[in-house]
């Protein structure tokens, strides 16, 4: 197994012990950097799709994703400035009136995982502060608002509009418990994930399209 | 006519009830009992609990929920737990469990069975304590040393059943423990029997060969794939279970070992706009999909109450019709 695939295997099995000195051995024969990134973020796609599939749980992308940090914290100073690897900025937050963040976090972590800078604004956002932080940082792509509770559901349709009326080239997608498919058509949203590993998909392939 | 227990019995037995089980009307909850509560108290309120886990409800949101900001996390290191985690005293003066006493004493218990109540579970004290983030990779990165913080959990639990049972002999548990999300166990089955499981028998066979003949368990989750252990573990009754995990079907496979209490989301029916006639749609189709053997119709919510006002009581009043109407 080459040292790239052994990369790949150890970030899905979450070893982030090893993970640090395999990107180094990969680097050292030869790889170059934006190729074991690329690998880290194969293998988190992987750990989505089995994550959605229900094959695999929380602790497992937990520890996966950390797996990934560790590899990247090894590529960043060799890396620096090089914009080319990165799928753009991904502002998150859940919104108004809301105060879950577990499955924000997730979802933050594996869009993170997918390429994208992370902006992550926390629980209870206003629709406008979604809306500065697209002004205060560059190269947004995505922003991804949550929601748990039926009763946040109008704050989430507003932070849809606000930020769609805002910046109409902006993506933005949607997700929480009561969050359906059809909720997030008829808000305005331009995507809508039921897990943090589809949500990672959703953002990539709006970013792409 | 039966009476409430009567007719619960003859539900989770197979028997032949008069009527569906009414959400929690079997269980005489002893709410007095002195405990330590993971919540604070009301809306606006911030506490530090005697496990120095702070909970803050905001004023304008449903309930509280655990701090784990740097400032704010009780457990930093799981493997330092031995410093940083100290349980609270079980023991409470005889003036403390005064009211509780009272309120076991006044029960009928050939009516209803007088419940203890426990709160937070095992697996929750843990990321209570910690986070859900640090407790759930803790269960890969430190497994001995969350076994060993499982095992203190238990030893306190067993300690404060015991004052409990000495002091108003309850005759069922309603314990909490939340192990999933709306659509998936938080951990895999087998990491579940790895940590939870155990502890659990130790727990819950306690309770039973003290006195105790039911356990009724809340997880308002999905957790289906979870029930075989629910059954070894000695629960007799999940509450709290969600409309995903496809209850009628669960019903078909394990009624006749575990009985089902639940299949009305609060979701779709506790909020501001609430109606009769959702809760009517919801309820009537969770008692014809599941029948009335093994399963009781009640809101997912984790006790007799709802979020918003009269939701529990409009729910009870369509049980009652639906009983008049199926029976």
């Amino acid at each position: 197994m080459s040292k790239i695939e052994e990369v790949k295997a150890k970030v899905e099995a979450g070893k982030s012990k090893l993970v640090p000195g395999l990107v180094q051995e990969a680097l050292d024969e030869g790889s170059a950097p934006a190729e074991v990134l690329q690998a880290m973020v194969e293998s988190m796609g992987v750990v989505g799709d089995k994550f959605s599939a229900g094959e695999i749980f929380v602790p497992e992308m937990l520890i996966a994703a950390k797996a990934m940090s560790k590899g990247v914290e090894v590529l960043k100073p060799l890396m620096a400035g090089d914009g080319s690897t990165s799928l753009g900025t991904c502002v998150i937050g859940t919104v108004a009136g809301d105060l879950h963040d577990i499955g924000k976090n997730l979802v933050s972590m594996m869009i993170e995982s997918a390429g994208f800078d992370m902006v992550d604004l926390g629980v209870d956002v206003p629709a406008d502060t979604f809306v500065q932080a697209v002004k205060d940082n560059t190269n947004v792509k995505i922003v991804a608002c949550s929601g748990l509770l039926t009763t946040t559901m109008p704050a989430l349709k507003e932070a849809v509009a606000t930020v769609k009326a805002a910046f109409p080239d902006v993506k933005v997608i949607v997700g929480g418990a009561p969050v359906t498919p059809e909720y997030a058509a008829e808000v305005g949203a331009d995507g809508y994930a039921p897990d943090a590993g589809s949500a990672a998909v959703k953002a990539r392939e709006l970013a792409t399209a | 006519m039966l009476t409430k227990r009567q007719n619960l019995m003859e539900v989770i037995k197979g028997g032949t009830p008069d009527r569906f089980v009414n959400q929690y009307e079997f269980m005489e909850l002893i709410m007095e009992a002195p405990m330590d509560l993971p919540l604070a108290p009301a809306p606006g309120t911030r506490v530090k609990n005697k496990w120095g886990i702070t909970f803050d409800w905001p004023a304008d949101q449903i309930g509280s929920f655990p701090m784990h900001d740097e400032e704010h996390k009780a457990l930093k290191d799981i493997t330092d737990w031995k410093n940083q985690v100290k349980a609270p005293s079980v023991f409470y003066t005889d003036e403390e469990w005064a009211a509780a006493e009272a309120h076991a004493k006044s029960v009928d218990r050939n009516d209803k069975f007088v419940t203890a109540f426990c709160a937070p579970g095992i697996f929750e004290m843990t990321h209570h304590l910690m986070s859900m983030e640090d407790a759930l990779m803790a269960l890969y990165e430190e497994p001995e040393a969350m076994k060993e913080l499982i095992d203190y959990v238990v030893e306190y639990e067993l300690a404060y059943a015991a004052e409990v049972i000495k002091h108003i002999h309850p005759d069922a548990l309603f314990h909490h423990d939340d192990w999933g999300s709306q659509i998936s166990s938080f951990i895999s089955p087998q990491m579940f029997n790895e940590f939870i499981v155990p502890a659990y028998k130790q727990v819950y066979g306690f309770w039973k060969a003290n006195g105790v003949e039911l356990i009724i368990h809340h997880s308002d989750s999905y957790a289906a794939n979870l029930v075989p252990f629910m059954i070894e573990m000695g629960i007799d009754i999940w509450q709290g279970v969600m409309t995903t995990n496809n209850v009628p079907e669960l019903i078909k496979k394990y009624g006749e070992k575990i009985t089902f209490m639940g299949d009305i989301d609060s979701g779709r029916v506790d909020f501001p706009g609430w109606t009769r006639e959702k809760i009517y749609e919801d309820t009537k189709k969770a008692c014809e999909e599941c029948g009335k053997l093994y399963f009781i119709p009640c809101l997912s919510q984790g006790l007799n109450i709802s979020s918003f006002p009269g939701v529990y009581e409009a729910t009870s009043d369509v049980i009652d019709q639906l009983s008049k109407e199926m029976f």
